[in-house]
């Protein structure tokens, strides 16, 4: 995926654009060229990491707000950072608006928009399970990118800056009019942030239940309007941030809206989640790592630093650096992870009949399109068995689950192109390395709970595409590997599509049989102990790393069983296949069908795949409708069609 | 039940709450007269704290109906009860530990607009509790439990209640603080305002009550005046979970 980075090129004068946002297609050359260790480059890497700080720091102090008063990390933030950046080209290049009011207008605009996730995204979940808020803003998130993509359509636009472009030099550095408007409303919103939070009745209310939420109501603070506050301030901050970096860049994307979020995130949970002046340090250490890592490594390794930094971070102070005195818990701790619900009953006999009319199927007039759709319903349903396994019964919601795909699918292409392999058992060592490699990888997160599961596996994702992009010599880097042999059983090339058909339905409905008696033994039985309340597990002697391992390590396996036979079918992988939209879509079919539920996950699977097509819904607005999905499921049915176990 | 005053300042009166499929409280009636400390006695578990709730307006009973001041306060939100003249002592005191112990007073002020008289509440404090304040910029966090106690206390009266609910106010204190909070309870009502508090040390509580309630997994077994129930062996056996009728 195309990403936004700050790179900055040695010169921007007169340049219509600065260099392209693109982190996966290696370093603009004038940038490489200045790579080395003269003192004026230093600096220049110095302000060019205090500046990237600055924008962090918008997008993580409203951040750190929300979580403050709410618990909650809005995986909304950077859409609205997203936003914010139209807003401004809307006013910037339609409207003509002179800068102060450009601002003003974006600041505003944003605020509403916050406002309204407030209010009709997140309000009616407030005595729903804990993770309910969290799926929320992830669809809320979908729904306002593809948005936007559909207003804008995906192309890049220019955001002009209105500045004058000149360069002041400072010391042996050099920095223009645009690195001091970011610093200028940088500082400014940290001082009226500081004056609202110190001064205002607001304010007082806003800090009051971020330290214990029960407390400040029965002072007569009324929560609803603190968070609306909140959501409405981190709105307008994260906004005119995306305005910002649209301006330092003359270029938005729509690609901005899950990078920002994922760096405000770092930035937010390494300064102590929930704690605004750690917020803002941990985003100028950010900005700062990532600018002397690019100077040392190249522009492919910024990403790679933001979420090393984080997991280093998580394991080594999971309350982040500037830990503040945590929150009261709010009643009740435990048992209310997943919507509790009695799963529909679904009769064996009626399973079996299912199962054979998909067995048969391709031996009646069926065309190839329906063929390839349950394909690849079968391999998301593979990918949904993992994540059900691991988010369901196991209570670790995994944001980053296409990396399992990734390491499966690359270790089977490899294997069987580089080793001569056989492709059969080249995939089942994709899942064994799956398994093996994922759950070495997750182990940092074991000891983190709730949302900071999802936040580490958000970043191991994102960690193992890009050690892909870089590790040049083993996964061909950027250019992916190609060639990849068909798939072949004992010899026997699986080229027809009823011949494919039938491997990944086989394949599935193994691994799901294997699922389905794993629920029912006392493995099964652990997991689900250890997810409705750890510490009463831990009381009954159950290990809780052992048994995150072991989940991790089965649901490894059907993951990466998945991406090995989806790499044989591609024939060309790169670091971009299996992407955190594959992740949330895997996410969103296990929730359709019910956390845990092993049916669920493959009728799920077949709905999201299969209706589109029934409907014959354009490719653009799929993704539009899974974020829908996955928003009037959360409201109207936490529980899924097949219910949660 | 008591019944020797005129309209009671808080009424509940059969109250039944759930927790899922749980019952906690069945058909629970509790009165408190204007200017008297009422007092909720009871063992673990027995719906103490879930009352303070139903007051509060933090859980929502299935039935029944708690009336203050002679109107109803079902369907308020915590805020607005607050606002009708009801301050809160919460269990383990709950203080906003990263503000200091001023912005803590304030903070009971919060429904008030009246920034001058708020001030010379806060020096009124100063005068009832005159430990805060060589104490006033430090964390609340690093006080004292009675000290914390303390603030918690002048938090509530900052909003100038006519009632205010404690949740064991000398849970978890040394035996000169108990002493100390029992004696500020009694001046707090002194000057008008009436408490009601739920306590497990009974004979404590008792000695400051004008009546008390023993409540026995969720049911009312015991009522009347104060130092009639002192004496009376039931007290005992209610808390020694004696027979379920007592």
């Amino acid at each position: 995926m195309p990403s936004w980075s700050f790179a900055r090129a040695s010169s921007r004068s007169g340049t219509a654009s600065r260099p392209d946002p693109t982190a996966g297609a290696g370093a603009p050359a004038a940038f490489l060229s200045t790579r080395g260790s003269s003192v004026s480059s230093w600096l220049d890497y110095t302000i060019n990491g205090l500046i990237v700080g600055n924008v962090y720091a918008l997008v993580a102090v409203g951040l750190a707000l929300i979580f403050g008063v709410s618990r909650l990390i809005n995986f909304a933030q950077g859409s609205i950072y997203l936003v914010g950046a139209y807003i401004g080209w809307v006013a910037v290049v339609q409207l003509h608006t002179p800068l102060p009011l450009t601002i003003i207008v974006v600041a505003a605009a944003a605020a509403i928009v916050g406002l309204i996730i407030e209010r009709f995204g997140l309000r009616p979940l407030q005595n729903s399970v804990r993770i309910a808020p969290l799926l929320a803003t992830i669809g809320i998130s979908f729904v306002l990118d593809q948005l936007v993509m559909l207003t804008f359509s995906p192309n890049p636009r220019a955001l002009p800056s209105q500045l004058p472009d000149v360069r002041f030099q400072v010391g042996g550095g050099t920095i223009g009019p645009l690195d001091l408007l970011i610093a200028g409303v940088g500082l400014t919103s940290a001082l009226l942030l500081f004056v609202f939070l110190r001064y205002s009745k607001l304010g007082w209310a806003v800090r009051a239940a971020s330290q214990d939420r029960d407390a400040a109501m029965q002072m007569g603070v009324d929560v609803n309007r603190v968070n609306q506050a909140v959501f409405g301030i981190a709105a307008a901050l994260g906004g005119v941030s995306g305005m910002l970096v649209g301006m330092y860049y003359n270029q938005i994307d729509t690609a901005m809206s899950l990078q920002a979020t994922l760096k405000g995130v770092v930035a937010e949970v390494v300064g102590g989640a929930g704690n605004v002046p750690g917020a803002v340090i941990g985003s100028l250490l950010l900005g700062l790592v990532e600018s002397y890592g690019v100077a040392v490594f190249g522009t492919s390794y910024r990403n790679l630093f933001a979420f090393l930094l984080l997991v280093v971070v998580l394991v080594l102070r999971p309350n982040g650096l500037f830990a503040s005195a945590r929150q009261a818990p709010p009643e009740p701790l435990t048992g209310t992870f997943i919507a509790p619900s009695r799963p529909v009953r679904i009769p064996r006999w009626a399973l079996a009949v299912a199962a054979a009319i998909f067995a048969i199927l391709p031996f009646f007039p069926v065309s190839f399109y329906v063929l390839q759709t349950l394909i690849n319903a079968w391999l998301l349903g593979m990918l949904a068995l993992s994540l059900t396994l691991v988010a369901g019964t196991m209570g670790q919601v995994s944001l980053g689950h296409a990396a399992l795909l990734a390491i499966g699918a690359y270790t089977s292409a490899l294997l069987s192109l580089t080793l001569n392999v056989p492709v059969g058992l080249a995939v089942i060592g994709g899942g064994l390395m799956s398994a093996a490699l994922g759950t070495l990888l997750i182990s940092p997160s074991f000891r983190l709970r709730g949302h900071y599961v999802s936040i580490a596996t958000l970043a191991i994702g994102e960690i193992v595409s890009l050690v892909i992009l870089n590790w040049e010599s083993v996964t061909r880097g950027p250019i992916g590997i190609s060639g990849i042999p068909p798939l072949s059983l004992f010899g026997y090339d699986l080229i027809s599509p009823s011949s494919i058909y039938w491997f990944s339905f086989v394949v599935m409905a193994v691994l799901a049989l294997l699922q389905g008696r794993l629920l029912t033994s006392h493995l099964g039985r652990s997991f689900r102990a250890i997810r409705d309340d750890d510490i009463a597990a831990r009381a009954y002697g159950l290990s809780l790393n052992r048994y995150k391992s072991l989940a991790f390590i089965f649901g490894g396996f059907a993951a990466g069983v998945s991406g090995g036979i989806a790499a044989h079918l591609y024939s060309y992988i790169n670091h971009e296949t299996f992407n955190t939209q594959q992740s949330i879509l895997a996410l969103t079919v296990v929730i359709l069908g019910g956390l845990g539920n092993v049916v669920g996950a493959i009728v799920g699977a077949v709905a999201l795949v299969g209706l589109p097509e029934v409907f014959r819904i354009a490719a653009e607005y799929r993704i539009l409708i899974y974020g829908i999905v996955l928003l009037l499921l959360v409201r109207f049915r936490p529980q899924g069609l097949l219910g949660t176990i | 039940m008591t019944a020797s005053t005129p309209e009671p300042l808080l009424a509940l009166s059969g109250v039944n709450t759930f927790y899922g499929q749980a019952q906690v409280h069945f058909d629970l009636s509790i009165t408190v007269a204007r200017g008297h400390i009422v007092c909720l006695l009871g063992g673990n578990a027995s719906g103490k704290s879930t009352t303070m709730k139903i007051i509060l307006g933090l859980v929502k009973p299935r039935s029944g109906d708690v009336t203050f001041d002679g109107a109803s306060l079902i369907g308020l939100t915590t805020p607005q009860i607050v606002r009708r003249g009801i301050a809160s002592v919460p269990e383990a005191r709950r203080l906003f530990a990263d503000m200091s112990v001023r912005e803590n007073i304030l903070m009971g002020a919060f429904v008030r607009n009246d920034r001058d008289a708020v001030a010379q509440d806060l020096e009124r404090m100063l005068t009832l509790f005159p430990k805060l304040g060589q104490r006033l910029s430090q964390r609340a966090g690093s006080l004292s439990g009675g000290e914390q106690q303390m603030v918690a206390m002048a938090r509530a009266l900052m909003s100038r209640p006519r009632m205010i609910v404690m949740d064991e106010p000398t849970m978890g204190l040394s035996p000169l603080y108990v002493d100390r909070v029992l004696e500020l309870i009694r001046t707090i009502n002194q000057e008008g305002v009436s408490v009601f508090m739920v306590e497990q040390n009974a004979s404590l509580a008792l000695e400051i009550a004008h009546e008390a309630y023993v409540l026995q997994t969720g049911k009312i077994v015991l009522s009347g005046p104060a130092r009639a129930l002192k004496d009376d062996p039931r007290v005992r056996d209610a808390y020694l979970g004696g027979s379920e009728a007592a």
